[in-house]
């Protein structure tokens, strides 16, 4: 009988479930984008959760990292499992906004702290009795695109094309992007879609070109950001472009090589740590997490999605021993604690920024939690 | 069926005190796992029991969970609305999707699944008035007896109750008139079309069916999930919803829940085991999902579901036959005499071969023609142009007095013409009793929705007692309820002549019906014939066996190379020498 | 829109079109032979394309292991097989073919250090990588039910796909990088010679006179000494040869990642299924038609390029159905 294995397994596996994990004093639950379309961003936050403290305030922490391979409903899933079967003191996840915006209601309704660790301004705002429990790490999309639009406007750029990926992040970005444009009088002529894994985007950059912008703006994360970027150089565009935040990796280097050269992004501060001048106290930070993510995985392997879990950790950190002093880890008081100790968040350098936090503002971060960043010889140079 | 009561009941009463011992998780797996199962349960209709496939499952589900969450949040209508807009709009896609692509061959319903799957998932992601990519938040919550619906352990109840509605009525379903076409579907297109089922109707009900359970799972799970965006609804998941189904036993109904509890508690426990295995991330369930798959098809095509049944052994009780009904309307036949069918300068060609040329013959009710002639001089090509399961090129056919040469095979069926077959087309696993019900498929009305709801067991009850009362005349009563296929040949030739009874025809087309036949046997089925006969039913039969011919018909046509060689009766027929030529001459 | 941009337009049309046909006459002759509707046809274009990018970069190639392991797989059910037929002479060549070949090449590909070999000897290794992979892929999942169903076969068939992709992930092939630019005019004239070369192949030479044989009447073809495990293999064998030959032409004008087959494949499989999955021609131009279409309404709505791409089908398959009038019993 071939099923009686089957079965076995299948009983042992709902036991294994059943029994509790050995409760440590702070559990933190982790779900992140590890596989599937955000996975080069789920991947060093995964990465950086392993370098992350396993005592704050003289409190043993522990971590149950969990994928949600980029989907909204696994994301969901996880979130209630770490909930109901680990019972997390916090949250932190997930990768993506959809992903994120969808666990808002269950965090909420458990009334555990989330901290998410995706862009979209959405997430905690408006501000309402949900969104209470949670907190973001990055900048939104909306910072990181005023900050574009500024540079085009004081570069002189009168229009724009966008080109931008067919799914969550290039509808985002085309959201806020189109918005801010707008306002700052800079006329966007073309808007186009393309696939992570099309092999050819002649089409939408024949469109583009046939617009005649002053500059192009892709938005798209990855190496997949580079195929628009190669086909506008081999047709001869010679325009400025610009990239978005999520193609800040080595990779996106390496493959889109030098038809990369002059292209410009924004990005948190981390991403040109060593150039940041001296009196920045971000530079003391981000240096010592580059120092501890390269140490364990290579040289140039660090990137700013990591960064972002790396500050939802320093936002734990700082707050943790606040909320110790109200109440136990593991119980309800404790989380409620937690939420309000992180919302006293007061001048916390982190890698990406400074973080302000306040009942009104849960991600508390100011233009000091952006750079402009220009593609020189191969590596991202800071643009003073 | 003892053992199955006691499963269902130990089932039910697990559901039942789930909620109150399990944790939250282990409610969410459980919801998932219901609201999978019923998708899947429209794949075992469609796949196991109607033997076509589909990919685009999951695409179904995302109209069902998009139609409501697009007006519940966007124009603040109630869900209830929401389910009914998400119904009508599957239906209304299904029956086009499947009126293009069902009359072709079986695969070009997938293949179409699948395109239409991966289109529709990018049409979610770029209409912004459904939220693109990034989805419909703010769905409400469902609310049942004035209590709002709002978390996972509210729910379950709810699926799990619908997904039994849904088990039950398809149960219902395969058990009847309708189910039986539907189940036919797979193996047996050719003889139901025969029996007048309209084979195309039959697949879009069972494909109509299935994407509408498919529809009810995606609204369930928006006002569940209460966000919906465009992932969920991807062909990954058509596909994985087609894995639950073979997993579990693509052919039973209980395989569909089976399969999804499988794949849903696998995945989460690979998810949390393999990447640590190889040390690295990615989607690698797939890869074990894959290889079983593989395995299965290759190993177990029927699944887990058979395996399971046989770890708890149960006897088979003995049935009764079916209990008395009132008989069903017979057709009037026509007075004795009467031409039935006149086939007139009828040719039919395969390519280069012309295999009837220029066939003439007329049967007349209360009379038995043979028609005789060698290996492959065109019989059962005739017997095909007549019946309409291959028409014929040129030439015409009339029954009754109306030409039908250009008629579909079921609407010759419905005029009063039914037939057998030279190569047996019985469904060797469906009962003798079943198989027989399908020659009075066309004396049945009631569709598909009774069927469901059971509320046409009258009619069921006579058909039953028709077919029942076809297989007594026929020697066959201590078989009423053996898989076809376990008789033998010769006894399946007499299920086929009992099925073709049980259509009520006046005009009964029979293919060697003796052959494989004991000479008792024989003995019987001749006095059978001749019984019909005299009862006023005309009678064309195709035979090799001489003596059992020339005893029997009352006039003979003998066929050569396509072409008529002779016509008499039996005597002259003996006696014509171009019928010594053709069989005697020919013999080397 | 000018005429430099639709002719521009029509270039890329042509470039991505002649890749479909390559797959779409893969497909119906994978189809005609074993009724097998290969979707894992896309795979292998994508394995052909990172086979080569591994190479050039100068990194073992992923599809090594893949063929190393399948080899062995593939060695145990022959050698399985060859006992219980008690064909014990059998078995060296099997362990020759299955095994020894495999690990021949990964020596080779150790000490000759690929990187630095000339272009078109990379192009050969990465063949010689990939097509193997074909055969094999048919004796483990195709062979032991040749007779079932289409709609089964079928359901193996989308079973492989979503193995090979995990496996496709799992031994790390993320992408291919980017080459040269302009090569499109290679593509099209190679996809034309081997056309041409296919043409030949099956008019001309037995083997693919035994192919068609078999298309037409497995049983006749059974009857005349062609074994249809034999001419399943040796589709299998083509079609990987197509896919990755396919794919070793568009790595140097596009990124590859390891599940960007299974679009490429399934565009392949629209402009089969206008040639009915029967007609070489009408699906090699049905092909070249999808890929038209795509360049132009990449143009014309990007957003919504997949969906008029896919929808294609819908009026196709009316048209075809328009065509049929049959009962058909096999299914």
């Amino acid at each position: 009988m071939k099923l009686k294995p089957l079965l076995a397994a299948l009983f042992s596996l709902a036991g294994a479930s059943v029994s509790l994990l050995a409760h440590a004093d702070i559990t933190v639950g982790v779900t992140l984008s590890a596989t599937g379309p955000a996975a080069s961003l789920g991947i060093p936050e995964k990465n950086t959760f392993a370098l992350m403290p396993t005592t704050i305030a003289g409190q043993k922490v522990s971590y149950v990292v969990l994928d949600d391979a980029s989907d909204t409903t696994t994301a969901v899933k996880n979130t209630r499992k770490l909930i109901a079967e680990n019972k997390v003191d916090v949250i932190i996840g997930s990768t993506t906004t959809p992903n994120s915006l969808a666990m808002v209601d269950v965090a909420a309704e458990a009334e555990t702290p989330m901290i998410a660790m995706a862009a979209g301004a959405r997430i905690v705002e408006p501000m309402d009795a949900k969104r209470a429990w949670v907190f973001k790490t990055p900048q939104n999309d909306a910072q990181m695109a005023t900050a574009i639009v500024e540079h085009m406007t004081s570069n002189n750029v009168k229009t724009v094309a966008f080109i931008g990926f067919s799914d969550a992040y290039g509808e985002g970005w085309w959201n806020e992007f189109s918005k801010i444009a707008e306002v700052r009088k800079i006329k966007v002529v073309a808007n186009e879609r393309f696939n992570r894994t099309d092999t050819s985007v002649t089409g939408q950059v024949l469109k583009v070109l046939a617009a005649r912008p002053d500059a192009v703006l892709i938005g798209g994360a990855g190496t997949p950001a580079a195929l628009p970027q190669k086909s506008l150089k081999e047709k001869g565009y010679k325009g400025t472009i610009y990239q978005t935040h999520g193609v800040a990796n080595a990779d996106f280097l390496r493959v889109c090589g030098k038809d990369c050269e002059g292209t410009l992004l924004p990005a948190g501060p981390v991403l040109v740590a060593t150039q940041l001048p001296e009196n920045n106290p971000i530079k003391k930070v981000a240096l010592d997490y580059v120092g501890k993510y390269e140490a364990a995985h290579g040289k140039g392997s660090v990137s700013t999605f990591g960064a972002h879990a790396w500050d939802a950790g320093l936002l734990l950190a700082d707050a943790l021993p606040r909320a110790l002093k109200q109440a136990k880890p593991g119980t309800p008081e404790f989380r409620k604690a937690l939420r309000t100790a992180l919302e006293s968040t007061r001048e916390l350098t982190a890698t990406h920024g400074v973080f302000n936090l306040s009942p009104q503002d849960h991600l508390g971060f100011d233009q000091r939690a952006r750079v402009m960043v220009r593609v020189e010889n191969g590596a991202w140079k800071l643009v003073k | 069926m003892t053992r199955n009561r006691i499963l269902l009941a130990v089932l039910l009463a697990a559901l039942a005190l789930g909620p109150l011992v399990l944790a939250e998780f282990h409610i969410t797996l459980l919801n998932y796992i219901g609201l999978y199962a019923m998708v899947a349960l429209g794949l075992v209709l469609l796949t196991g029991v109607g033997g076509l496939t589909s990919f685009g499952q999951a695409a179904f589900v995302g109209l069902g969970a998009y139609a409501s969450a697009y007006l519940t949040t966007a124009h603040g209508a109630s869900p209830w609305l929401g389910l009914l807009a998400g119904l009508a709009l599957t239906a209304a896609v299904a029956l086009l999707l499947g009126a293009i692509t069902l009359r072709m061959g079986g695969h070009y319903l997938p293949l179409g699944t699948i395109a239409w799957g991966i289109s529709l998932y990018f049409l979610f992601g770029n209409v912004e008035f459904l939220g693109g990519h990034t989805g419909i938040s703010g769905i409400p919550a469902l609310t049942l007896f004035g209590q709002e619906l709002k978390s996972g352990r509210d729910f379950y109840y709810l699926i799990w109750f619908v997904l039994l509605v849904l088990v039950l009525a398809t149960r219902n379903l395969l058990d009847s008139r309708e189910g039986r076409a539907i189940r036919a579907l797979k193996g047996g297109a050719l003889m139901a079309e025969a029996m007048g089922v309209n084979t195309p109707r039959s697949k879009i009900v069972a494909f109509t069916v299935a994407a509408l359970y498919a529809c009810l799972s995606g609204w369930l799970y928006a006002h569940l999930q209460r966000f919906v965006n465009p992932t969920p609804f991807s062909l990954n998941m058509g596909i994985e919803y087609l894995f639950m189904a073979v997993v579990g036993g693509v052919a039973h109904v209980w395989g569909a829940l089976l399969g999804a509890g499988i794949i849903t508690v696998l995945k989460q426990w690979l998810q949390d085991w393999l990447p640590g295995l190889f040390g690295q991330s990615g989607n690698f369930e797939m890869i074990v999902f894959g290889l079983l798959m593989i395995f299965i098809l290759h190993r177990a095509r029927e699944g887990l579901w058979p395996l399971l049944l046989r770890l708890f052994p149960g006897s088979v009780a003995h049935r009764p036959p079916p209990a008395a009904a009132e008989p069903l309307p017979r057709r009037t036949l026509p007075p004795a005499g009467t031409p039935l069918l006149e086939v007139r300068e009828a040719s039919k060609r395969f390519g280069g071969l012309l295999a009837n040329d220029r066939m003439n013959l007329t049967v007349k009710a209360g009379e038995i023609l043979a028609l005789i002639g060698p290996n492959g001089a065109g019989k059962s090509t005739m017997f095909n142009g007549i019946s309409g399961v291959d028409p014929v090129t040129s030439g015409s056919v009339s029954f009754l007095g109306e030409r039908v040469e250009t008629l579909p095979a079921r609407e010759i069926a419905r005029r009063g013409m039914s037939r057998t077959f030279q190569h047996v087309r019985l469904l060797p696993a469906m009962s003798v009793l079943e198989n027989v019900a399908i020659g009075a498929h066309l004396r049945g009305a009631r569709n598909f929705v009774h069927a469901a709801l059971h509320s046409e067991r009258g009619e069921e009850a006579r058909l039953l007692h028709e077919a029942a009362g076809q297989l007594v005349r026929c020697d066959l009563a201590e078989h009423l309820y053996d898989p076809a296929g376990s008789l033998p040949l010769g006894k399946q030739r007499i299920v086929e002549i009992a099925r073709a009874l049980a259509a009520d025809p006046c005009l009964l087309l029979l293919d060697e019906p003796a052959a494989g036949l004991r000479y008792l046997e024989k003995q019987a089925l001749a006095d059978l014939l001749r019984r019909l006969r005299d009862e006023g039913m005309g009678i064309l039969l195709v035979e090799h066996d001489m003596d059992f011919v020339m005893g029997l018909a009352d006039r003979v046509v003998v066929m050569e190379f396509g072409k008529k060689l002779a016509e008499g009766l039996p005597d002259e027929i003996q006696r014509n020498p171009l019928v010594l030529e053709a069989y005697l001459g020919g013999v080397e | 829109m000018d005429l430099q941009i639709a002719l521009l337009l029509g270039q890329d049309g042509i470039t991505n079109g002649a890749i479909y046909a390559l797959l779409a006459l893969a497909l119906v002759l994978v189809f005609a032979v074993t009724r097998v509707i290969f979707i894992p046809q896309g795979e292998f274009v994508a394995f052909g394309a990172l086979t080569l990018a591994s190479l050039q970069a100068g990194k073992l190639p992923g599809t090594l292991w893949l063929l190393l392991g399948l080899g062995a797989a593939v060695a145990l059910v022959e050698v399985a097989s060859a006992l219980r037929d008690r064909h014990t002479r059998r078995i060296p060549a099997i362990l020759l073919l299955n095994c020894v070949l495999p690990l021949i090449l990964a020596g080779l590909l150790f000490v000759l250090s690929p990187a630095n070999l000339p272009l078109a000897l990379q192009v050969v290794l990465s063949l010689v990588l990939v097509v193997p992979l074909g055969p094999m892929i048919y004796r483990l999942a195709f062979q032991p039910i040749a007779e079932a169903s289409v709609l089964v076969l079928l359901i193996v068939a989308v079973a492989v796909h979503v193995t090979l992709v995990g496996l496709g992930l799992l031994f790390s092939f993320t992408f291919g990088e980017t080459l040269l630019q302009g090569q499109t005019i290679l593509v099209v004239a190679s996809s034309a010679v081997l056309i041409v070369a296919l043409y030949f192949f099956f008019e001309r030479t037995i083997h693919g006179k035994a192919l068609r044989a078999t298309a037409m009447n497995r049983t006749g073809a059974r009857l005349m000494g062609i074994s249809a495990s034999m001419a399943g293999k040796q589709c299998f064998t083509l079609a990987a040869l197509i896919g990755a030959f396919s794919g070793v032409l568009i790595a140097p004008i596009t990124t590859i990642y390891y599940d960007s087959g299974f679009l490429i494949g399934l565009k392949g499989f629209v402009g089969a299924i206008v040639g009915g999955l029967a007609s070489y021609p009408v699906a090699a131009a049905g092909a070249m038609l999808v890929g038209l279409l795509e360049s132009y309404a990449s143009f014309w709505a990007s957003a919504f390029k997949e969906v008029i791409v896919f929808t294609l089908i819908i009026p196709v398959l009316l048209w075809r159905s328009l065509k049929t009038h049959h009962v058909d019993e096999e299914e």
